[in-house]
């Protein structure tokens, strides 16, 4: 009790000596003018960093990207045909024969009655590798993707892995907008664009017949099993094309092992057909990768092996080519 | 060699005068000290606004301490314990309890209000104490943070722009006065006044990102029944404050005139309320400061029926001008705070008696408050049994939207994309794919392919089926009945999603909101 009265009696000292040294001071305690103009100065600059901060929000003008130079190649291989091939037209063999493969699985038989079938596709050109991590990251610096720098980061010559299907479709997009407005895309190429062909993935007989030509081969080198041509059983990805394949079906890198491709076409029984758009409401969503990867045995990297995985699936196994494709 | 005496009185004071300023330079260490919490140390730029809000506070004292060792003065506190801020504060803070038990990032932002609390205090005793005046010690700041945050605060990344809205909340306080009844009185609710002046300032730079505002006002009824919880919590506010007259005129003002809406065109005025929570909870808590409100009963009615105006009013012209709605109820408060005077002398004017009579508070005796609060209360009662406060409202139901755009009505397909809009960003497919199919088709909106695009790979992502089709097939715009996962996320009424929810309750639900697949099923699995 007698330490509150203590304590109210000092700060009353402490209050009563304030009044009377402030009496004495010239100091002029800062008037409402000042507090007014710190407060309006922190109004302005709050408007002014905000309205900076909202310039760092907003993308570039696309006009201003459109009119860059374009002097490269889309980070697309330096060949004639930009890395991509031509597959001729005509007829192959697709699915699997058990009594030819022992290796083959129920779903590559063709129908209950066929072991294998017979697949006509019009001429379309595949890419002679598998998309690599500088082509995708190429596109998402273009694209201003916040992920570019994550890609940018990674062995360019590796190929792109753990992204999803609609990011794959997405990337093909954008690739085929550019091949059709560069003066630079090889005339063959902007010749089958103009013609109704688009840049996309391939679909499954498309990516069959390029992996397995039109003799019906088991593995794109032939009928055996070899390591000399593809990555496969190995610890890593390799850098794409690391494994030539001179005896391969249209001289393409990687159709066997490295990295699963990913297809447009929806995991469905054989027998293949095109499926419309309203057709692929009824089945699941599964899509169907083919040519297994490093991690696999060599009875998953035959060219009739079919694979399946959701549409949000991003797997460090998991890659794609593209087609320019006119189906 | 030259010696100096030294006065010992000059000496004793200097002392005292760095005894006064313990407070302030504890509380600065405080917040310095707070910045290696693991909420705050984990994110640098978060951690830097806290060592920026503490040096500048250190300065500040250091500039005032070589001043005051010139010519010594003791910086000294006095009493100011008022029931209207611990109480204030007290509502709030179970507010953030209740809200944060279901939006867990409410809970995450508690470190940052205790640093914004302690700023607070140091920020106001140096600008009391620079002002020559004692620091009047109390619990005046809580109440000006918790209302503050409880409508805006910055992500991490930008949050030393939080500090710079309490500063400016604070100098508003301190400097923009006005003499009301003989007596010098800020003019703005500190905490109205600088959401007021940031809201300008995020719609004209469009940074609204930046923020936690459009999570803030959205997730408010997460917490289940959260317009009972706020509706009695504010009794405790008007019961104390007698405020019932503001918070109640400006509620029944916009419930009345969304059931007017809604009569004459079809449809809610608000998406999927008859008033917003968020636009409830501000007429409870930031629109009822007693100081920068009317003070006779038909004054403070005449400022809640103007503050309802002014919100339904800012929601369509915010709407219109293409900004977020969701600054409607914090951007007519401080021109309401400029009108009080006004107000009030409009309302000594009125020489009428029986509309004086109605409103004195004699007509009740020293009840009237109690009887505003009846008056209230069954209001609320009324629009409870209606249906309009934490019930299922129709514009929940996605379903209504789509048939009120077929069938027209004002402004429904821009809220059916709206609501399409806020499923989506919950990820729920259906809505990604309507979407997209919406700005392939471009009969709602118009049209916009890449956009279209986007959505698509967004319901693909989510394998929707329908919408990888629209992905592969440029032409088609495929449409599909919802998965049971979206309607787990598309039936929550503004509450958390129904992961848990049996599918027979989730299929029946989803009936009741018109889907009438949902129906048939419902009906299948009932036979």
């Amino acid at each position: 009790m007698a330490s509150g009265k203590k304590k109210r009696r000092q700060s009353n000292e402490v209050t009563t000596q304030d009044a009377v040294l402030a009496q004495n001071l010239d100091y002029q305690a800062p008037g409402r003018a000042v507090g007014i103009t710190a407060m309006l100065s922190l109004v302005a600059f709050t408007a002014v960093f905000m309205s900076y901060q909202s310039t760092q929000l907003e993308p570039d003008d696309p006009a201003d990207l459109a009119q860059s130079p374009v002097v490269e190649n889309f980070a697309l291989p330096a060949d004639p045909l930009w890395g991509f091939v031509a597959i001729t037209a005509g007829e192959f063999t697709m699915g699997s024969n058990p009594q030819r493969d022992r290796m083959a699985y129920e779903n590559e038989r063709w129908s209950s009655s066929q072991r294998q079938g017979r697949v006509e596709l019009p001429e379309y050109f595949i890419g002679r590798f598998e998309v690599t991590n500088a082509q995708f990251a190429y596109y998402l610096t273009e694209t201003e993707s916040s992920s570019a720098a994550l890609f940018a980061a990674l062995d360019p010559e590796l190929p792109v892995t753990s992204v999803s299907l609609p990011q794959m479709l997405s990337y093909a997009r954008w690739l085929d907008a550019q091949l059709r407005t560069s003066a630079a895309t090889p005339a063959v190429l902007r010749e089958a664009l103009k013609a109704g062909s688009k840049v996309t993935l391939p679909n499954e007989a498309e990516w069959e017949k390029a992996a397995r030509g039109t003799d019906g081969r088991l593995f794109p080198w032939g009928m055996q099993p070899s390591d000399a041509y593809a990555n496969v059983g190995g610890s890593s990805l390799l850098p794409v094309g690391s494994h030539s394949c001179e005896p391969c079906s249209y001289g393409l890198s990687d159709m066997a092992g490295n990295a699963w491709e990913l297809t447009r076409s929806a995991l469905v029984d054989y027998p293949f057909a095109l499926s419309s758009a309203e057709a692929l409401l009824d089945v699941d969503s599964l899509w169907v990768m083919r040519g297994g990867s490093y991690q696999d045995s060599i009875n998953n990297v035959r060219t009739a092996v079919r694979g399946a995985v959701d549409p949000s699936v991003r797997n460090p196994t998991i890659g794609f080519r593209l087609v320019i494709s006119p189906l | 060699m030259n010696t100096t005496e030294i006065d010992p009185r000059s000496a004793l004071r200097l002392s005292q005068v760095v005894g006064s300023f313990k407070l302030p330079m504890a509380l600065t260490f405080a917040i310095f000290a707070l910045s290696f919490a693991p909420r705050i140390a984990g994110n640098s730029t978060l951690m830097y606004s806290f060592w920026g809000a503490s040096a500048i506070l250190l300065l500040w004292q250091g500039f005032m301490l070589i001043h005051l060792a010139r010519r010594p003065a003791l910086k000294d506190f006095s009493r100011a314990i008022y029931a209207q801020h611990y109480v204030q504060a007290m509502v709030q803070f179970s507010v953030y309890l209740y809200w944060g038990y279901y939006w867990r990032p409410v809970y995450d932002h508690f470190w940052l209000l205790a640093g914004q609390v302690m700023f607070a205090y140091t920020f106001g005793m140096l600008l009391a104490w620079s002002r020559r005046r004692s620091y009047m010690l109390g619990f005046g700041p809580i109440p000006i943070i918790f209302s503050t945050n409880l409508f805006l605060w910055f992500h991490d990344d930008w949050f030393y722009m939080q500090f710079v809205m309490i500063a400016v909340g604070f100098l508003g306080k301190e400097f923009v006065r006005w003499k009301r009844d003989g007596r010098s009185v800020h003019i703005f609710n500190p905490s109205a006044f600088s959401l007021g002046f940031f809201s300008l300032i995020l719609i004209a730079t469009g940074t609204t990102d930046l923020t936690w505002a459009p999570e803030i006002s959205s997730t408010l009824t997460l917490a289940p029944g959260i317009y009972t919880y706020l509706f009695a919590v504010g009794l405790i506010v008007m019961y104390f404050f007698s405020i019932t007259l503001v918070s109640g005129a400006a509620a029944i003002t916009l419930f009345g005139f969304s059931a007017l809406y809604a009569a004459l065109a079809g449809v809610p005025y608000f998406l999927d309320s008859e008033i917003p929570a968020a636009v409830f909870l501000g007429l409870h808590l930031l629109i009822t400061d007693p100081s920068t409100s009317p003070r006779t009963p038909l004054g403070k009615t005449l400022f809640g029926v103007l503050y309802g105006i002014g919100v339904f009013a800012l929601y369509t012209i915010l709407g219109w001008l293409g900004e977020p709605t969701l600054y409607d109820k914090l951007l007519c408060v401080p021109l309401l705070n400029l009108s009080v005077i006004g107000i009030d002398r409009l309302v000594r004017r009125i020489k009428s008696d029986a509309v004086l009579n109605l409103w004195n508070p004699a007509w009740f005796g020293v009840r009237a408050n109690v009887a505003h609060m009846v008056v209230w209360i069954s209001v609320f009662g009324l629009m409870s049994l209606l249906g309009r406060t934490d019930a299922q409202h129709p514009g929940d139901s996605v379903p209504f939207w789509q048939q009120s755009c077929s069938a027209q009505l004002p402004n429904a397909c821009a809220r059916l994309v709206s609501v399409e809009s806020t499923y989506c960003g919950d990820n729920a497919a259906w809505a990604c794919n309507e979407l997209g199919a919406h700005y392939r088709e471009g009969l709602i909106v118009e049209r916009d392919a890449d956009l279209a695009y986007s959505y698509f790979a967004r319901a693909c992502e989510l394998k929707f089926q329908a919408g990888c089709a629209n992905l592969l097939q440029e032409q088609t715009a495929l449409r599909a009945e919802p998965l049971e996962l979206d309607l787990r996320l598309m039936l929550r009424q503004g509450g958390k999603n129904l992961i848990d929810t049996p599918a027979p309750e989730l299929y029946a639900r989803a009936c009741s909101h018109d889907w009438a697949f949902a129906c048939e099923r419902s009906a299948a699995a009932g036979e």
